[in-house]
């Protein structure tokens, strides 16, 4: 088998990665370049001989490196290993998609055109000619749908036809003028009989003429370059001349575009007039001047009231599962430690991570949703006035909303903002909006404090809340650190379109498999580490002291009981048990206190001690910076370790409430709400700042913002109180 | 006349486009050009941004970058 690759590019929204998927089946999995953090989705099948790997590079309008995000699809393409370009252009707006085309069939690689939403360009009246296009570009073009699956298999075909065959070069012309001057550049170095190994004559003669650097190193070496430069001097007078402009790439542009339009005219018809379509409508109304904004509102509003009340119902069968779980596999191991390791540590652990699954999916298919439909580009045109009062630019909503889902794609979608500090400011910012990680806390806080019908809308606050304190942080920021011109916005619309269920499906099931593998090494490692560090050194005194309490008590309750009759027992004994019990939870709490884990929280307890935290709290927060579900765990396992006596207060949520005053809840929210998000993502947000100075203020930057609010919270709160 | 000053729904010509480098560029790549027909189609509340016809697409643009491109009303 032999194995190729093939780089699918294309213009944003044209369908690639819906294509990818129709065409392997399911087999698209998400991963990421070597060396950049880009998220890549591969693709692999097999044909014939050939093992297949699609790689869906990111979508670009031109090969003229706007933005970070589309430099990463131009250098692959320049410098990567790839055998064909696989472009696919999006039927129903041929015009500006073949000027990318153009652009690539300067690259000279092995290619085939993908005429994708041929049943949308029919519903339109619009016809395109294949077979023509084809031979015009001598280059197979192939209609096909991504979404009714039509002619994928002639696609798949024609791809292994074409890898199979030789290279052709394929017919790209320029204006009369310019083939001109091409003609004398390639019958120069006929004449000298230059040859180079891998490209034409004629490849050369574009290069030069093109400007190319890398043509022109490779040309400066050759004797021949003495006699070759006045003609270039000279072919370069002319076009610019014919052209009437002097600079090069507008020349080249110009000569791009004029191809493309008329090949555009060549092959295609529109059978029935233009008229308002499903978009527009469906536009005046949720870009509507008045209605728009509240409308926007309202949808996140559901989303999360969604979160909330729909992911509530599996997350009680999950947390019974593993409660039961617990006891079960309790019940029959024999070591005491290893049953507290695996009950208390990992099952208390994971489970209370685990739990919040559904919550996760519903959120992230929330994003997928926004984003596959076209709705993300409506609410950053809807918020771009209110954003560039606040320093931000509209297109830094994307990065934003998606860092809802989690921090570390947000980082790196902010990559579609090309001005370096626009691009710095929505990163600082990206934090505040809680990532999918803080939602287990929030849903565990929220259902503790809150009354069930209020919980939604209290999750909801949080979110809202937060995105209106990174607003503030941003223009703070604006006016002092990144002061500077700001970004143009320009942006495309596209069409609304219903999203296919099977790449939704496949958004959220890979984020939901990324979740569970988390939680079963990331989280599992840490859980068995807290249970460790909170259970050892395992201080015999206190235990001793304790027993001993506990045990003269109990002798007084059988001293007590002697004399008297059976029925009085009953009622004796009762203030007994009940000081029993305080006795014994006071063991568990001293215990606790003194093993690594409470030594740890004590000394960094003064430090939180102003916002209410207490030791437990603390650690919490600590063990957050890991990864934001590990704070779940952390009080999973912490309190579960307290909770021997307390039987009946089994779920976590209800010991909290009962551990925790208000005040210091709601400060434990704001903190964790704004600190620092986790590890993972601040080395993210270090590679793609490129500085350790700015990741250095960011960490300083979230660490005091959320100390400085956590305060005011607490101390507020407790004078209301 | 610049986009800016274009009223809702009425249909212009584009005649120059006064941008610099990159982001000449990037109008040029979603489209904009010379010659083309453009029709405003929506504009936000308070007209920081406008939504554009442009052949077959839909660009937003913020008024300042309206501003850059000229054009003249279709008779």
């Amino acid at each position: 088998m032999k194995k190729v690759v093939i780089a699918l590019v294309g213009q944003p929204n044209v369908g690639k990665s819906h294509l990818a998927n129709a065409i392997s089946g399911s087999n698209l999995k998400i991963g990421n370049f070597a060396g950049v953090t880009v998220e890549k989705a591969t693709a692999h099948f097999s044909q014939e001989e050939f093992a297949i790997e699609f790689i869906d590079l990111p979508g670009l309008y031109s090969l003229e490196d706007f933005s970070a995000d589309e430099k990463v699809t131009k250098d692959f393409l320049l410098k990567g290993e790839y055998d064909l370009i696989l472009n696919v252009v999006d039927s129903t707006n041929l015009d500006r998609n073949l000027l990318l085309s153009t652009q690539l069939l300067e690259l000279h690689k092995k290619m085939v055109i993908a005429l994708n939403m041929d049943d949308e360009a029919i519903k339109d009246g619009i016809h395109i000619h294949a077979e023509m296009m084809s031979t015009i570009l001598n280059i197979p073009c192939i209609k096909v749908s991504s979404k009714t699956k039509a002619n994928v298999p002639v696609l798949v075909e024609t791809i292994i036809k074409t890898l199979k065959a030789p290279f052709v070069e394929s017919k790209l012309i320029y204006s009369n003028e310019v083939e001109e001057q091409l003609e004398k550049i390639i019958t120069f170095l006929n004449e000298k009989r230059f040859q180079h190994h891998t490209m034409s004559n004629r490849q050369i003669a574009i290069g030069l003429l093109w400007q190319k650097k890398e043509i022109y190193a490779l040309m400066h070496e050759q004797p021949l370059y003495i006699e070759l430069q006045p003609l270039l001097n000279n072919a370069l007078g002319h076009v610019y001349m014919y052209c009437e402009c002097d600079d090069i790439e507008e020349v080249i542009h110009n000569q791009h575009s004029a191809f493309a339009s008329g090949l555009c005219a060549e092959v295609m018809s529109l059978k029935t007039p233009k008229s308002k379509n499903l978009t527009q409508a469906i536009d005046a109304l949720l870009i509507h001047k008045l209605f728009g904004l509240p409308i926007f509102i309202f949808l996140m509003w559901g989303l999360f009231q969604l979160t909330f009340s729909l992911g509530e119902i599996p997350m009680g069968w999950i947390e019974e599962g593993f409660g039961w779980l617990g006891e079960t596999l309790g019940a029959t191991i024999e070591n005491e430690a290893l049953q507290s390791l695996i009950v208390d540590g990992i099952i208390a652990g994971v489970g209370s991570v685990v739990m919040f699954l559904p919550n996760i999916m519903i959120l992230f298919l929330g994003i997928a949703l926004l984003e596959t439909t076209g709705y993300m580009a409506r609410a950053a045109f809807l918020l771009d006035g209110f954003f560039h009062k606040f320093g931000l630019h509209g297109k830094s909503f994307i990065p934003l909303v998606t860092g809802f889902g989690c921090s570390v794609p947000a980082y790196m979608a902010a990559r579609t903002l090309k001005n370096k500090k626009d691009r710095l400011l929505t990163m600082f910012i990206i934090g505040f909006m809680s990532c999918g990680a803080r939602l287990p806390v929030y849903v565990l806080f929220a259902g503790a404090f809150f009354e069930e019908e209020m919980a939604g809308n209290v999750l909801f606050g949080i979110y809202i809340s937060g995105a209106l304190l990174g607003l503030i942080a941003a223009k703070v920021l604006r006016v002092t650190a990144f002061k500077g011109e700001d970004e143009p916005f320009v942006m495309e619309m596209p069409k609304y379109r219903l999203p296919s269920l099977k790449l939704l499906w496949f958004v959220v099931y890979s984020k939901s498999i990324m979740y569970l593998k988390k939680a079963g090494t990331y989280i599992l490692i840490a859980s068995m580490l807290i249970w460790f560090i909170s259970s050892y050194p395992q201080n015999s005194l206190i235990e001793e002291s304790y027993s001993a309490k506990i045990e003269a008590l109990q002798a007084t309750e059988t001293e007590a009981v002697e004399p008297s009759l059976e029925q009085n027992a009953t009622e004796a004994s009762a203030p007994q048990e009940e000081a029993i019990a305080t006795l014994e939870n006071e063991k568990n709490e001293k215990l606790m206190e003194n093993t690594y884990l409470g030594m740890m929280g004590k000394t960094i307890e003064p430090l939180f001690a102003p916002l209410g935290f207490d030791w437990k709290m603390s650690v919490a927060t600590l063990s957050g910076l890991a990864a934001k579900e590990v704070i779940v765990s952390t009080l999973g396992v912490l309190y579960s370790l307290g909770d021997e006596v307390t039987e009946e207060d089994s779920s976590l949520r209800e010991i909290i409430a009962s551990n925790m005053s208000f005040a210091s809840a709601m400060a434990f929210i704001v903190f964790v709400m704004i600190y620092l998000p986790c590890l993972a993502a601040t080395v993210v947000f270090a590679k793609e700042a490129q500085s350790y100075k700015y990741t250095a203020y960011l960490v300083l930057f979230t660490f005091a913002t959320a100390w400085i609010l956590a305060f005011i919270t607490y101390q507020v709160l407790t004078l209301l109180a | 006349m610049d986009l800016s000053h274009v009223n809702t729904h009425q249909k212009v010509l584009i005649k120059a486009i006064n941008a610099q480098n990159t982001l000449k560029k990037r109008l040029l790549s979603l489209g904009f050009c010379v010659g083309k027909t453009v029709e405003v189609v929506e504009t936000s509340l308070q007209k920081n941004t406008i939504k554009l016809a442009l052949g077959f697409s839909s660009v937003a643009l913020r008024l300042e970058e309206a501003k850059l491109i000229e054009v003249e009303a279709l008779s």
